[in-house]
């Protein structure tokens, strides 16, 4: 029947070729997709496997190879108890920790201050565009250069120590130069650096709830305010539900920051350059397991409290 | 007795006439004071935090533009007594800034176009292409934020050796361009979840119209996505400018292609040696060079050459980011 109706239409009897839009979208979500999951088969699950088959292994680096010598578990086994940092006399177990109770407290603290802080931003005030190109310059100082330049590097910091001077580029050497008391100027100095931590973690995370604020529809906006609602009721009822999708966005990108900005990174940063290779892959192993640890609970709250589903599939 | 009860109702009625114009005016007056006490309260907390950002920038701005004879004089705080780029002139010869410069920009750029077409693609395909196992390949995504990148750079170091790409920057575009730049993840994630947002009518509509799907992404999802993609490109492109770790597994800085965060890393690691073989001692005297004081101010200004750049460039994208606002594109 509809195969003669066609022909009705079309006289020339030419079937001209058309996908339904299902299968359309089926092709181009491969064609999409086809880029990253290259790079994924080739530079993720690859060396990923690679590096999970090293954690059991002892690596030693001879001339032109690497000789592998199998050691079970002794890696992880040697990470968890009987690592120990000689430069911060510290271990790895107990630094794990140490990260694990940070990113539980400072996670929600960080969420809530950066959702603040970009509805304060979205405001219209003078001087906006200067208050967040200010916002995200610790955004940019945020690099391992840069703060190593800061810091003078390691035989610069050496030279200063020798010569008594220590930090010379600090608030400290400055406030008691103008002549505070020392109790204050140390109870300043450790506020003003606890903030400005806080701020360099939180840089990204109000820069993508800005994005998302920004893409509410505006009329919602117009419409609440003619209906008579406050700007506490605007917050709840339109901007939060609007921006939840976003909100996971930030966890992930927030808990994955403080891991890798954590001593743990750092000291298996350090393994891997002394060339502790089997080592090293252990303990990124330990760190994985751990993340994904908190990563998954944190998904199954979202799901319980139905937040990140887009507010317009209901 | 009737128009007594009239008089008494049209009075009643003149007197809540009144009242309501008293409270309107009432309610006006606290509106009023509620608004100059919030932008009050917004104005010391926006400028305290700001001058906590700014704090140390401009310190060492000053201190950068003292003249390098006065750079421990305890008399001078803040404002330098002789003002002198003599810091920043010889800042610059230690990174070799201009090549270095032009490099970083090019390797940025080019990092940045290439994460932003395949993080956007994939971020697009996940959320508005649908198809069974999709669900199962994102997690995958997941996995590619989590994993360090510590954990697998030996591997891909080995990798990339045999084919070569090891001392070449095409190693970070073939990162870049398959997704797997540097947390391209994140990227994916912020494209998946800024396509998931856009209303459904949108596609639908443009569907009933006889769009193909690829229209519908260049020409109705792309569009709206701006935001997203101005957001991502700043990302993309400042994590490559200061990205440090890549750099130097794939050992991509050379004196052939030198690369800014390289060079202020050697720089930052021994000034003195630095200034040494670049020839920068021989334009002050050793009264100064022998000065510990004098080469921590060359490696500070340094790292502000190295960010100079970078907050220029983010004070021209800033207004398209706000301009992204106004412009939605979405008629309710």
């Amino acid at each position: 029947m509809q195969d003669t109706a066609y022909k009705q239409v079309n006289p020339n009897g030419k079937k001209k070729f058309e996908m339904t839009y299902k299968n359309q979208k089926l092709f181009w979500a491969v064609v999409f997709l086809m880029p990253w999951f290259v790079g994924l088969l080739l530079l993720f699950i690859v060396p990923f496997f690679q590096s999970l088959n090293y954690s059991f292994y002892k690596l030693t680096p001879q001339v032109g190879e690497i000789v592998f010598e199998f050691v079970g578990f002794g890696n992880y086994l040697f990470a968890l108890n009987e690592h120990v940092n000689t430069a911060t006399s510290t271990s790895f177990s107990v630094e794990m920790i140490n990260t694990m109770t940070d990113v539980a407290f400072n996670l929600p603290v960080l969420l809530i201050f950066s959702l603040f802080m970009a509805v304060l931003l979205n405001m219209k005030f003078k001087g906006r565009a200067i208050v967040r190109a200010i916002f995200f310059v610790p955004v940019i100082l945020n690099s391992v250069a840069v703060a190593s330049a800061l810091g003078g590097g390691s035989i610069m910091t050496e030279i200063l120590a020798q010569q008594g001077i220590g930090q010379i580029f600090d608030l400290q050497f400055f406030l008691i130069q103008s002549g505070l008391p020392e109790f204050m100027v140390s109870s300043v100095v450790g506020l003003i650096d606890r903030i400005y931590d806080i701020l360099s973690l939180s840089g990204v995370p109000i820069l993508l709830f800005l994005a998302s604020i920004q893409s509410i529809p505006n009329h919602l906006y117009e419409a609440a305010k003619i209906e008579g609602a406050t700007g506490y009721e605007t917050f709840w009822l339109i901007t939060l539900p609007n921006v939840s999708p976003h909100i996971l966005t930030v966890i992930v990108y927030a808990l994955v920051d403080t891991f890798l900005t954590s001593p743990v990174s750092a000291i298996i940063q350090r393994e891997l350059n002394t060339q502790n290779w089997g080592v090293s892959s252990a303990m990124a192993w330990i760190y994985v397991l751990f993340i994904l640890g908190v990563l998954l609970i944190i998904f199954a709250i979202a799901k319980i409290f139905k937040i990140g589903g887009s507010h317009y599939e209901h | 007795m009737n128009i007594n009860v009239n008089a008494s109702l049209s009075l009643g009625k003149l007197e809540l006439i009144e009242a309501a114009k008293e409270r309107g005016k009432s309610i006006r007056r606290v509106r009023k004071f509620q608004s100059i006490l919030l932008s009050v309260l917004r104005g010391l907390l926006l400028g305290g935090l700001c001058f906590i950002i700014l704090y140390p920038v401009i310190q060492q701005l000053l201190l950068g533009l003292r003249a390098p004879i006065d750079s421990n004089d305890p008399s001078v705080i803040w404002i330098p007594k002789n003002w002198s780029l003599q810091n920043f002139t010889l800042a610059a010869i230690v990174l070799d800034y201009w090549d270095a410069l032009l490099n970083t920009f090019k390797l940025s750029g080019i990092a940045m176009v290439l994460q932003v077409a395949s993080t956007a693609l994939a971020g697009y395909a996940f959320s508005r292409l649908k198809f069974r196992g999709s669900e199962i390949l994102f997690i995958f995504v997941i996995l590619t934020i989590v994993i360090p990148p510590q954990a697998l750079s030996l591997a891909q170091f080995l990798y990339f050796r045999e084919l070569g790409l090891i001392g070449s920057e095409n190693s970070i575009y073939l990162m870049s361009g398959l997704g797997q730049g540097i947390r391209s993840g994140i990227f994916i994630y912020i494209f998946r979840s800024f396509f998931k947002g856009l209303p459904k009518e949108l596609e639908e509509a443009a569907q009933v119209d006889g769009a193909s799907v690829f229209r519908i992404f260049w020409n109705v999802m792309l569009p709206n996505a701006r935001g997203a993609i101005i957001t991502v490109g700043l990302f993309a492109f400042v994590w490559q400018w200061n990205d440090t770790f890549y750099a130097s597994i794939f050992n991509i800085s050379s004196d052939a292609f030198p690369i800014l965060t390289m060079r202020l890393i050697n720089a930052a690691e021994n000034v003195y040696a630095a200034l040494f073989y670049t020839g920068g001692l021989s334009l002050i005297g050793q009264d100064v060079w022998s000065n510990p004081m004098f080469l921590a101010t060359i490696s500070n200004v340094a790292a502000l050459l190295m960010m100079l750049p970078l907050l220029i460039m983010y004070l021209f994208v800033q207004k398209q980011f706000v301009e992204s606002i106004e412009r939605t594109g979405i008629v309710g």
